[in-house]
Order: C-alpha cells, then structure tokens, then sequence
C-alpha cells in the first residue's frame, strides 16, 4: 500500500518509562519545545479565527449571519455535503468490501488509485472537470447547446468535492475490516444468509465506528474544500458560493470581522470534527482489542 | 447423509492445495481428516462446505445431490470455524438464533419457537444459563460449544469442524474430545473434523482420511492405518 | 458480491479517471511548443521555486519538530496531553481558506506577531517566509502521525541493553532509537512535502502573490483557466502530477526500505 495508505490505527495508552528515562532537564527542554511549536502554528490560528470574529462585537459577528448572501452560501455548503458525503460513503463501503473480502488482478492498482485525491493538489481536482465541461472541454459545446450547465453551476460543485472527499470514508474503513478478518462473515455464509443479510447483520455492526470516522473526516473536508472549488465555481454570489468561497470574498473586500465571524463556524466544525475523530478512533480500537 | 468426492482439484497458485482428490463418507460416519499444515485437509473442509470451489472437473455429492455449484449458503452444512468466528456483538443467545432469524418470512418460526429452540440447543451443549453473555465474556471452551450451538441451528444433515480443539489448553481438549465422541453418539450426525493431531484423530473418530500436499495417502479406521500404514508418508507421520 | 467491485469501478472511472484523462489530452492537443513554452516561462519557473522549493524548506522544519512532538507525544505524560495529541491533526481538519486568513491576520504587520517582528525588519505576511509558514502549518500532522505508530512499538529491550552496556541516553538515542526511525520520519517528511507541494487555500492569502516573488503554481493554473488557456493550464496540471507521482514513488521505495530493514515483505 503506498504510505499514505498507512492510516493510523489507534494505538494503546502509552507505557511510561523508567530504567531507561532522559534526564528531567532533557524532558522539560523537550516539552517545553513541543509546546512553543504546537501553540505558535496551532493553537495561535484556531485563537485568532475566534478572537478577530469577535473583534468588533458580537452586533456585528450576528449580523454577518443575517446577510442572505451568507446564508446562501451556508445553505450551498450543506447540499453540497449532503450530496457528496452519502456518495462517498457508499462508495467508501463498496471499496473496502472489494478490497478486503476478494483477491483479484489490479487490487493494489486499485489501492493507489483511492489515495489519489490526497497526492494531487485540490486545484488540479478542479482542473480536470473544467477541463471536460468547461466551455472549451470535451462536453462543452454539447453542453453549451442543451442549456445545461455543470462548471460555474452547483453540479460542478459537487462534483469537485465528490473528487476531493472519495478517499476519506475507503481510507478509515479498509484497515479496518482487514484486521478483522472475514470469519464472521463465512460464519454467516454457512448459516444460510445471504450476501445483503451478511453485510447488515455482520458487516455493519462491526465497522460503524470505523465507518463514522471516515464520514466525519468526509464531511469535514467536503464542507471546507476551498481550492477545487474554487476552480470550478464561478464564485457567483448567492449561487455559487460555498461557505469557504464567501471567506475569502469578504476578506478580499476588506470586510475581516465578517470573514472571521463565518470562519468561526467552520473552525468550530473542525473542532467537533476532532472531537468525533478521537472518539470513534478509540471505540474502534476497543473493538479491535477485543479480536 | 452420505458425502462423496469425485476428482476434486483445488489451485491457488502454481501448486494445488487438492490434487484429484476422492473420498467417499457414509451416513453417520466420524471421520477425521488427518495431515500436516498445508496439506489441504482444511481446503477440503472449505470445498464440502462450499466456501471454496473445485476446479471444473471435480464434484462433490450430498446423498447423490450434486452440490458442487451450490455456495455454502445453501448447503445446510454445519461448520464450526477454528477461532469460533462467533459474531462479536451478539450475545450468545443471539448467536446461536441467527440462522433462525435471517429465514425469510415464509419459513421463519414465530419468535416462542425460536426461543424454545436456542434452549434445547444451549442444553444440548451444556451452557444453559450462558444466553446474555458476550462471546469476550466466555472461556475457550465455551466459545467453542456455542460455535456447535449455532451451527446446529440450521439442522445441517452433515457438520464440519475445523481444527476445533486447535486454541485450547490440554485438559479443556481432552474433555471436548471426549464431548464430542459421546455428542456424535447420541446424535449420529456425519460429521468430518479436521487435525493435524493423531492422537486426537484416532480417539475420536471412526475413520481417518490421511492427507498430504493435497492427495490422500490413505483411508481406513484407526486400527487398520496403525496396523497396515499404506506408505512411507504415513509410517513417517504416525511414528509407526 | 462482484456487484460492489463492479460499483466502485464505475464510480472511479467516472469521477476520476475520465477527467484525468482529459487533463492527459489536453496537455497533448496543445502541442508539445506550446506545452514547452507554458511550462518553461520564466514567472511560470519562479513559480516552481515557490511552490516546490518552500515546501521542501517546510517540510524539513516539520521532520524535525514533528520528529521531537512524536517523541513527547509518545513518551512523556503532562497535562494536556491528550488535547495537544487531538489537536495534532487540526491542519487537517480545519478549511485551508480559515487557515488561510488566521495566518495572514497574524503575520500582517499590525497585528499578533506581525507586530511582534516589525521593528526587526521581518516581514512575514506576503513574503515567502509567510508561505513557509503556511506550508508548515499544512505539513505539520504528517510526520508526527506517521512516527507516533512507529516510536510506539520501539521495544524497551534494545534500549535497556545499551544503557547495560554503558551507553549514555544521548548516546542509545543517536546510535540505536534514531537510526531504526530515520525511514518513518523520511516518510513523514515526503509525505509533507507532497502535500505542501500541492497547496492552495492556506497559502494564497498569505503570500500576497506577487509575481516572480511569491506566487504558487496552482495559482497560475487558475489564472490560465481563467484566461481559457486550458491547454496551458493542463500542461501546468501535468507538472504538478509529476511532481506528485514522484513524490509518491520515493514514499513507496522508502515504505519499502523500511520493511527491508525490519525483515519484513
């Protein structure tokens, strides 16, 4: 599997050491240097997002939300998760059901192949679909003549983070379901069930936390993709704006409370977005350790 | 029921796990399938119980059914895996009512039947009052008897056990073999049980089928193969 | 059962190797004089140095800091431990565009640290530092992650026989502990690098893009598309994909160097 592919399987609580320990000023320089390093280029921006969105009160952080430009773009960051993630996470499903319960010619092929969107810059992820429904792509004047429109429009949109979010849900599961084995299911197999039966009453409950970590990072980076769609969207206020979009026009127009005061919210969601990721990162190791 | 092999070949890579392989087992019959690892003894489990497939020549028969296209879903063979393979988040009541439950409407008792039924199972293997427990909150050795339990669910007319002493301490082996022996004489079920350990197989068991590099090397009670081994392979491998 | 293979390779053929190969074609279509000329322009190359070569500069800084974050991380117990190992992956979990702005609002010169540098002459925002900073930021879970697992299953025995044979703790950590992670932190570090390499959202604001001086190549793959010079931008794209897939190959040879030396295959 390429290197990417080595997801982090939880790991177990760490044992302390003892006969073998550094000095106390060693540990305390060490510590020390960890801490300068994670708050200056962590805790230092996730403060700041929320510090400049209060910075002029909270009259205007709460006025930001009543602009119906913001709201569209809210509402535009919605559809488009909700489109995205369900996709992918059938997909997600199909994927690591194939890899893991079959062999065939091509698997690793396969494998690499699911990591792609991680390796290529999000730009290049909305390239390519300009590049095939843009005006001057193949589909473009066929596309042009039937009045449809997939670039500058909400499918493009879509289809952009469709791209982007695929490898999230595959990714949390295939480990997953490998180091579990497929026992349980042939044990299914000769009790007479069937393949969807299987994979309901076996299957599923096995990988639901497997499973939701990969949806919470999928909805995480669906709804905070900004350079793939960026390429794609045509940044129309009102239509085709996503909410990462709407930041970076309000920034550019000088409106930074504002910019900040929506950029809370996504902060906030990567917030809960690691709060949901460490739990269900544990849960899942519970039920391994339990193999 | 009767069980009989004809030509089955098995190949995973170059070399074949089953190489022409024929057996014929009669009803009610206790047979152990002997051999060292990677001799194909647990491949041919797999391919009666139709978790494998023979290449295009062989087949296997149920009662001169021809079963060998049939996927072990709809065979009604009994298999109890090595590590128990029982469902993790099911407690062991559960387990044992899983092939019950997943019948389709037509055929699927009303939930009494179902209930009344996992009781007579768990009594059968001893472990009545064990329904609530999860499959981590049990020893070994019961693990192993709900592994029976479930698979005696589906009233299979034939039960396969892979290597089902294989994970368990001396003494708990020596008190399942005996178990099993006087579970197969009250029940006379055909049943074929894999190993790879000659004591097991000769206490146990009414015929041995001796097994190496896929071919069988001979077939014959436990007295017969001591006093007659048929080569050099299975002087070898009983210490004769 | 062969219906989820089937599923999954419809859905990747659609999604992603049919645009893929429109960005192969286009790239072609244009002709190989006028591929050479895109990809060879001089802000074009000023661009390639921004991009590829800031993130290797970034990428260095996190292998070595990520490096001693993994081992605090892994060995040493403190207050707050457990928040500061969540909030490892915050880059990865936080719109590049919110990193994005918060970087720049604290880098510009009246503000945060910004400030901080100004009567020293250090401009961070819309300089190159500031997109240093960027790619460090966006790199940052990459090595800790990937070394985590790694120092984790370090077995004490090797460790205690040095200490039994005299060895000082420097001494055990150069001789024994670093070598057996040097692959994993040269993973972690590619793995950074591959990812700075391709960013967008974090560093645009930040870098102020200025031609010839700091402007990243997806922006200049933009700025074609947005002049309908697809074939110029595919042939952009093109670059930035071999980039990528080397990238890709030398973590797979040092994966693979790596199982080498344990014995593994």
């Amino acid at each position: 599997m390429a290197g990417a592919s080595q997801f982090p399987i939880p790991q177990r609580p760490n044992i302390g050491r003892r006969a073998t320990a550094e000095s106390p000023v060693a540990k305390f320089l060490l510590i020390g240097i960890t801490l300068v390093f994670f708050s200056l280029f962590l805790l230092l921006p996730l403060f700041v997002v929320f510090q400049e969105a209060f910075s002029k009160g909270l009259g205007i952080f709460l006025k930001t939300f009543q602009d119906h430009y913001t709201q569209d773009a809210i509402r535009l960051t919605l559809l488009v998760a909700a489109i995205a993630v369900p996709l992918n996470t059938v997909f997600g499903l199909a994927a690591a059901w194939s890899l893991t319960r079959f062999r065939f010619a091509g698997r690793s092929f396969l494998i690499t192949l699911i990591d792609l969107p991680l390796w290529v810059s999000p730009v290049i992820g909305g390239l390519i679909y300009v590049l095939v429904f843009g005006s001057k792509g193949w589909f473009g004047s066929w596309l042009t003549d039937h009045g449809i429109r997939i670039i500058f429009a909400v499918p493009g949109i879509v289809l952009a983070t469709v791209f982007v979010t695929f490898p999230f849900v595959a990714r949390g599961l295939i480990p997953l379901m490998q180091a579990q084995g497929i026992s349980e299911e042939e044990a299914a197999l000769t009790l007479g069930a069937n393949g969807w039966q299987i994979f309901w009453r076996v299957t599923v409950p096995k990988i639901k936390w497997g499973l939701l970590y990969g949806v919470i990072l999928c909805n995480a980076r669906a709804m905070g993709e900004f350079g793939a769609v960026s390429v794609v969207s045509g940044h129309i206020r009102g239509k085709t704006n996503t909410m990462p979009l709407h930041i970076e026009i309000l920034y550019n127009e000088y409106h930074f409370a504002a910019a900040f005061a929506v950029a809370s919210l996504l902060a906030l969601l990567a917030l809960i977005t690691l709060f949901l990721k460490t739990y269900s990162e544990w849960r899942a190791a519970e039920q391994l350790k339990q193999l | 029921m009767s069980i009989r092999i004809h030509h089955v070949t098995k190949r995973y890579s170059r070399y074949p796990a089953l190489n022409d392989v024929s057996v014929e087992i009669e009803t009610g019959e206790l047979i152990a399938l002997l051999g060292p690892s990677g001799s194909g003894k647990t491949t041919l489990l797999r391919v009666i119980a139709g978790l494998e497939f023979p290449e295009s020549q062989g087949s296997v028969l149920f009662q001169d059914r021809d079963v060998t296209q049939l996927s072990a879903y709809k065979r009604k063979a009994g298999f109890v895996f090595q590590a128990y393979a029982l469902f993790a988040h099911m407690n062991v009541f559960e387990n044992i009512a899983f092939a019950l439950r997943i019948l389709p409407r037509k055929k699927r008792p009303p939930e009494a039947v179902i209930r009344a039924r996992v009781q007579e199972l768990l009594a059968a293997v001893q472990l009545d009052g064990l329904e609530k427990r999860l499959p981590t909150q049990l020893s070994g050795g019961q693990r192993q008897r709900v592994a029976f339990a479930r698979a005696l669910a589906i009233e299979p007319e034939v039960l396969l056990l892979d290597e089902p002493f294989g994970a368990l301490d001396a003494k708990v082996r020596k008190d399942l073999r005996r178990w099993l022996r006087e579970f197969h004489e009250r029940i006379r079920l055909t049943t074929i049980f894999v190993t790879h350990d000659q004591d097991e197989a000769f206490e146990v068991a009414d015929r041995v089928v001796i097994i190496d590099k896929g071919v069988i090397q001979q077939s014959g009670t436990p007295e017969e193969v001591r006093k007659n081994p048929a080569n050099e392979f299975v002087r070898d491998f009983l210490d004769l | 059962m062969g219906l989820t293979l089937g599923y999954s390779v419809v859905y990747l053929s659609l999604i992603v190797l049919v645009p893929f190969s429109a960005l192969f074609v286009k790239t072609a279509s244009g002709g190989w004089g006028h591929f050479w000329e895109t990809v060879t322009a001089p802000r074009v190359v000023a661009s390639y140095w921004v991009s590829f070569g800031i993130s290797f500069f970034a990428a260095l800084v996190n292998g070595v800091f990520g490096f001693i974050a993994a081992w605090v991380l892994v060995r040493y117990r403190f207050p707050g431990r457990r928040i500061l190992d969540a909030m490892v992956d915050l880059p990865f979990a936080l719109p590049t565009a919110v990193a994005g702005i918060a970087l720049t609002a604290i880098y510009a010169p009246n503000d945060w640290i910004g400030e901080l540098l100004k009567p020293m002459g250090i401009k961070v925002a819309f300089t190159q530092l500031g997109i240093f900073v960027a790619l460090t930021f966006i790199g940052l879970p990459f090595v800790v992650r990937t070394l985590q697992p790694v120092i984790q299953n370090l077995s004490d025995d090797v460790e205690e026989a040095a200490a039994c044979l005299g060895a000082g703790r420097w001494q055990t950590f150069r001789r024994v502990i670093f070598p057996a992670l040097v692959p994993s932190t040269l993973t972690g570090v590619t793995l950074a690098y591959g990812r700075a390499v391709g960013e967008y959202g974090s560093v645009v604001f930040i870098a102020g893009n200025l031609p010839f001086k700091t402007e990243i190549t997806p922006l200049l793959i933009i700025s074609k598309l947005e002049q309908y010079d697809y074939s110029g931008a595919a042939a952009l794209g093109f670059v930035m994909l071999v980039v990528s897939f080397f990238v890709l190959l030398a973590s797979n040879g040092l994966q693979a160097w790596d199982n080498k030396r344990k014995g593994l295959h």
